[in-house]
């Protein structure tokens, strides 16, 4: 197959598995606070796992991929800054604003769309690099598609309706996954910059959109070890998949 | 050199710039909780990229060893926050405590210190490189831990020298413990991935433990996220490079 209808299947795969993060909200009066701080940690692992994978990719080009990652740094800082969303609570489950809720579609949305240039930039190393991004993307997409219920749910959103929007806050995952491959494989000079690029846009979002309210939630021994253990997970799969 | 007395050497060298942390009380009485929050976000940012480098070095040897390794360092910082009986102790923001919360923060930073030293000597079974890198990550890091000792000890009326003192103290022993561990990667080849994993495990526990929740109290997410992302890739790169 193409690899592009590769990619193409692989983020849209990772995209729709998202759909399944709204089952632990379901039929729940409440969703209880720790369980959304497990869901970031358990996310925000994966994500940093992933930046690990991608930071240490064989054949990367050092200068390049940390002047990739500054860019990518810069990037997820700038755009919050410019969008208002820098010191925006992710997790407010009890906020009926209809704005609150156009800003966390807008912070969902960039955020998938990072995880599309990790997918697309994965795919340029090998196949079944970027298939282990994307199946780590995917899964990723679980937890925060938990969240985004429970936030929603707390807005009077229906569950098939939760579902529906995990999944399409996930859809430019897709697009900018396949023209990230399409690039990179175009111009192959172009990949060291691209991982690094994807490496420092994963790491900053964990920091500043998963972990920190994560703490205050669960408690800073359960978030550590669940952040910790999901990084570890990646780690040892990344290194059977190389 | 011999290497066991470089590795000492190495060690020591780590446990006297925790003395540096106290330096700017020499000056000041109080450092404000934002800079030993920033602090804190630019140590774990080295720790995690220094803590990448061993995962991927580890991987080499054996997946499995290095994350089996990596929980095992998890569990020590773990097993030894419970065994000194206050979990989640902010060391961070104790003020105006007395000598019992003095001790303590004395303690847990000492206790922590093995893990450390466990790392610098893993991290010359992999080769001096690397292990003058992780001396030079883990030197820095002690820094704004001797500043944290001394935040705390400095307006209970303890002198900058002693301050200084206590600060290196906490670290002695790095070089205690770096010796036995590089001996024991050493004479037993195949423990290699599950020491070069407990020191990655036990510094990537730590920095979710300690250090990123105290820094995410005292500081914006958003330069947090700046600062440790980027000391992060600025890891990475070094290590590349040399």
């Amino acid at each position: 197959m193409d690899p592009i209808l590769v990619t193409l299947f692989a983020s849209g795969g990772a995209a729709a598995t998202a759909a399944l993060g709204v089952l632990p909200v379901r039929g729940r009066e409440d969703v209880p606070e720790a369980w959304i701080g497990w869901a970031n940690a358990l996310a925000a692992g994966m994500m940093l796992g992933t930046a690990f994978a991608l930071g240490v990719a064989e054949g990367e080009a050092a200068v390049p991929a940390a002047l990739g990652a500054v860019a990518g740094i810069l990037f997820i800082a700038w755009t919050h800054a410019v969008t208002g969303t820098e010191d925006l609570e992710l997790n407010q489950l009890d906020e009926k604003d209809p704005v609150y809720g156009y800003r966390i579609a807008l912070v969902q949305t960039l955020h998938a769309g990072s995880e599309g240039i990790a997918i697309g930039a994965a795919m340029a190393v090998s196949l079944s690099f970027g298939l282990f991004t994307a199946a780590t993307m995917a899964v990723h997409n679980i937890p925060e598609a938990t969240v985004l219920a429970a936030v929603q749910k707390g807005r009077g959103t229906r569950l098939p309706g939760a579902a529906l929007q995990a999944v399409a806050t996930n859809v430019p995952q897709v697009f900018v996954a396949v023209s990230t491959y399409a690039v990179v494989a175009a111009a192959p000079g172009l990949l060291s910059w691209t991982l690094g690029l994807a490496t420092g846009m994963l790491a900053n979002l964990v920091l500043v959109e998963l972990l920190p309210e994560s703490y205050r939630q669960a408690g800073h021994t359960s978030i550590a070890v669940v952040t910790s253990a999901a990084l570890a997970m990646v780690v040892l799969l990344n290194a059977w998949a190389l | 050199m011999n290497d066991i007395v470089l590795v000492a050497l190495y060690g020591l060298i780590t446990a006297l710039a925790t003395g540096l942390g106290a330096l700017p009380f020499a000056f000041v009485k109080a450092v404000s909780r934002r800079t030993e929050a920033l602090a804190n976000a630019l140590a774990a940012g080295l720790m995690l990229g220094a803590s990448f480098g061993l995962l991927a070095e580890g991987s080499q040897y054996g997946a499995w060893q290095t994350v089996v390794g990596a929980n095992a360092g998890l569990l020590f910082v773990l097993l030894a926050h419970r065994w000194i009986g206050h979990e989640d102790v902010s060391f961070g923001e104790v003020t105006g405590a007395g000598a019992r919360k003095m001790l303590l923060i004395v303690l847990v930073m000492t206790v922590h210190s093995f893990s450390e030293g466990v790392a610098v000597g893993a991290a010359f079974g992999g080769g001096t490189e690397l292990a003058f890198l992780i001396t030079v990550a883990i030197a820095v890091h002690n820094i704004p831990e001797g500043l944290a000792i001394s935040a705390v000890l400095r307006p209970e009326g303890e002198s900058v020298l002693s301050c200084a003192g206590w600060s290196i103290f906490s670290s002695l022993p790095q070089p205690l413990m770096a010796v036995p561990a590089y001996l024991l990667v050493e004479t037993v080849r195949p423990a290699l991935p599950y020491g070069v994993g407990f020191a990655a495990g036990a510094m990537v526990f730590m920095v979710f433990l300690e250090l990123l929740p105290e820094a995410f109290e005292d500081a914006p997410r958003w330069s947090i996220g700046l600062l440790t992302s980027s000391s992060m890739a600025a890891m990475l790169l070094f290590q590349r490079l040399l």
